[in-house]
């Protein structure tokens, strides 16, 4: 109830102080939205970078040291036995082996596609996946469907991403959404070579059917069901036995560096090139956001120093009505209140402006990226991630700004002598 | 023995010198000064004879003096600065030369401010606009001070003394900024409220004021002295 009567005091002092007080909210606001503008812009690029390198903190890829003791004895592979004593590390859930294709295998294209005459060539790389690893997204069966029938595969959303902004661009082919091309066959040749100019005995014609678009298939080539590759690899007498990797699903994000160390006492080691190359770019990311946002908490601290200085020169001026105030009874504290107030007041305000001048601030960046910037690769909708946790921090420290701005003039004003305000 | 509503005893005010190595300027030497319940007493004396700093001492606002200062039986040197500001909001009304309104705020909110502090006044709002009714200002309670003649600046000033129903009143020559008629109407307030029973004690130079008291003094070289008695 006091709280409300001081208020109802300090919103007459602030209407009669509107145009002074207002350029303190100014320069409050003017930090807060570059606060709130670094941090919203660090944030989304923090989204885009996950956009392109998807890494999930409770999965490691597990695959044999490319020079390893073991390998040069010959007799380092992920076996199935392996396979299970990988899986039965403390605190893996479940253990996704993957399997690459070790036969050559081609695709020859002539015909249309979509609507436009294409000719085209490529050597195919694939992976075999459990079918359970890629079943949230598939949307055709991903299992062996016997020798006759085409194989089911599942490209990477980004290869998709690559081919919309640049291969198609190029090409003057449409661009394509993942609906429009599952159940699409592509016919593959295997056990041929365009690289080596090689075909090996007794080649297979067969093709390929779109099944989906994971994050979680191979990025280098194509994804097929593990049984698939483990037949073809064996009907052309490749190894059809043990793992080119294993990816291992953690319980918990906190039983993954248990989880590495018991991965390296196998002799095995953690693939973490995608991860590393995220977190270069996460730390980057953060870097410049903490290097802009201590610019913005620079600009915020002048602001504060304004605050104090305007606070300092409302207290000067208004010493009789202050002596007034003691004189009817306000305690020191009351005084210093009725100050605090206005410049939570003031601050409150300065917060909410430099929000709205930040999502402004946004809003035109990414109008002018969408309008002006050439559409590439993984361009996010918008290079700005605002949420809650921005208004309250862009809220409270424009509010502790203003208090701290105002604190030594409150100070003052509250040990103002009344008798000497009153006689002024 | 009559209940004191006020009491100085041997009050000493100094004041720093003016230039170094002066001697510091003496304002009061030994000032006594008794003020019954219920009384209604004048101060007379010239500019800078001391008036101001007098209420000020009373109502707790200057505590730079020798000498003890009663108020209703309290000693106001033992009270801390929060019951001194109490002491102020629920016994005490100041009435002030330049009215000392706050010019953000409209007459009724200047008359509420006691009500912001301290306990709050009960029934702020009901008393407020009653306060205000009777100093003649019920239809001027949304305006600003800026908009009101020095009469009604001064009678809303009045208003905002009277909100939480003080014992005491100071008034600091309440009319001198006043006109003659407009001045009349003040001094006829003050004049009801004694009849009612609050103690009023107003330091003055105006003759007409002195003529309203029951009792007057006069501050002469630091001390008070018996003047011209009142009505």
């Amino acid at each position: 109830m006091k709280g409300a009567r001081l208020l109802r005091l300090a919103r007459g002092n602030l209407l009669r102080e509107l145009g002074v007080l207002s350029v303190s909210a100014g320069g409050v606001g003017l930090g807060i939205g570059c606060l709130v503008f670094f941090l919203a812009l660090g944030a989304g690029l923090r989204l885009a970078v996950n956009d392109v390198f998807p890494a999930s903190t409770r999965e490691v890829e597990v695959v044999v040291p490319q020079v390893a003791f073991g390998s040069l004895l010959g007799d380092l592979k992920i076996d199935d036995a392996l396979l299970k004593r990988l899986a039965a590390i403390h605190g893996v859930e479940r253990a996704f082996p993957k399997m690459a294709l070790r036969v050559p295998a081609v695709t020859r294209y002539n015909g249309m596609f979509f609507g436009h005459e294409l000719h085209m060539g490529l050597e195919i790389i694939a992976t075999g996946l459990p079918p359970e690893l890629l079943a949230q997204d598939v949307r055709a069966p991903f299992e062996d469907q016997g020798e006759s029938k085409p194989i089911p595969a599942v490209a990477n959303r980004r290869l998709l991403e690559l081919y919309n902004k640049v291969f198609a661009p190029q090409r003057g082919l449409p661009r394509l959404t993942d609906s429009m091309l599952i159940g699409f066959q592509i016919p593959v040749e295997l056990g041929r070579s365009y690289i080596v100019g090689k075909t090996m005995d007794n080649p297979q014609q067969t093709a390929l059917q779109i099944a989906g678009f994971s994050d979680r298939a191979a990025l280098a080539g194509i994804s097929m069901p593990l049984a698939v590759v483990r037949r073809i690899n064996a009907r052309f007498g490749a190894d059809a036995e043990s793992y080119s990797s294993v990816l291992l699903r953690a319980r918990s994000s906190q039983a993954v560096p248990g989880i590495a160390e018991a991965v390296k006492r196998m002799g095995l080691e953690i693939d973490e090139s995608e991860r590393r190359s995220a977190l270069q770019i996460g730390q980057a990311v953060e870097l410049v956001t903490l290097a802009l946002s201590l610019l913005a908490a620079l600009i915020t601290a002048l602001a504060a120093i304004n605050t104090t200085q305007t606070f300092y020169a409302s207290v000067r001026e208004r010493r009789r009505e202050i002596g007034i105030l003691r004189a009817v009874g306000a305690t020191r504290g009351d005084v210093a209140a009725v100050i605090l107030l206005e410049a939570a007041a003031t601050g409150i305000a300065g917060g909410i402006f430099g929000i709205v001048l930040a999502r402004t601030a946004a809003a035109l960046l990414d109008w002018f990226a969408k309008t002006h910037l050439p559409d590439f690769p993984f361009k996010p909708q918008s290079f700005f991630h605002f949420g809650w946790g921005h208004v309250g921090l862009g809220v409270g420290v424009a509010l502790l700004a203003a208090l701290f701005g105002a604190f030594f003039p409150a100070r003052a004003a509250a040990r103002l002598d009344p008798a000497k305000a009153l006689s002024e | 023995m009559t209940e004191l509503a006020a009491k100085l005893v041997a009050v000493e005010k100094r004041y720093p010198p003016r230039e170094p190595g002066a001697a510091p300027q003496r304002l009061f030497a030994g000032l006594d000064l008794d003020v019954a319940r219920g009384e209604f007493v004048a101060i007379e004396g010239k500019s800078g004879s001391g008036k101001s700093t007098l209420l000020h001492i009373l109502g707790g606002l200057d505590r730079q003096f020798a000498g003890e200062a009663y108020v209703f039986g309290q000693a106001l040197r033992g009270l801390t600065d929060n019951q001194l500001a109490t002491l102020r909001h629920q016994k005490l009304g100041f009435v002030f030369q330049s009215f000392n309104l706050l010019p953000g705020l409209s007459a009724l909110d200047n008359v509420l401010l006691p009500d912001a502090f301290g306990s709050g006044v009960p029934d702020a709002a009901r008393r407020a606009r009653e306060a205000l009714e009777r100093v003649g200002l019920a239809d001027k309670a949304k305006a600003r001070p800026a908009a009101l003649s020095g009469g009604e600046r001064q009678r809303v000033a009045i208003a905002r003394a009277l909100l939480s129903r003080p014992p005491l009143l100071l008034a600091d020559e309440p009319t001198g900024n006043l006109d003659a008629t407009t001045g009349e109407g003040v001094i006829a307030l003050f004049r009801e409220l004694h009849k009612e029973g609050m103690t009023l004690l107003i330091v003055t130079h105006e003759v007409r004021v002195s003529h309203a008291a029951e009792r007057v003094l006069v501050l002469r070289e630091g001390k008070l002295v018996p003047g011209e008695e009142g009505t």
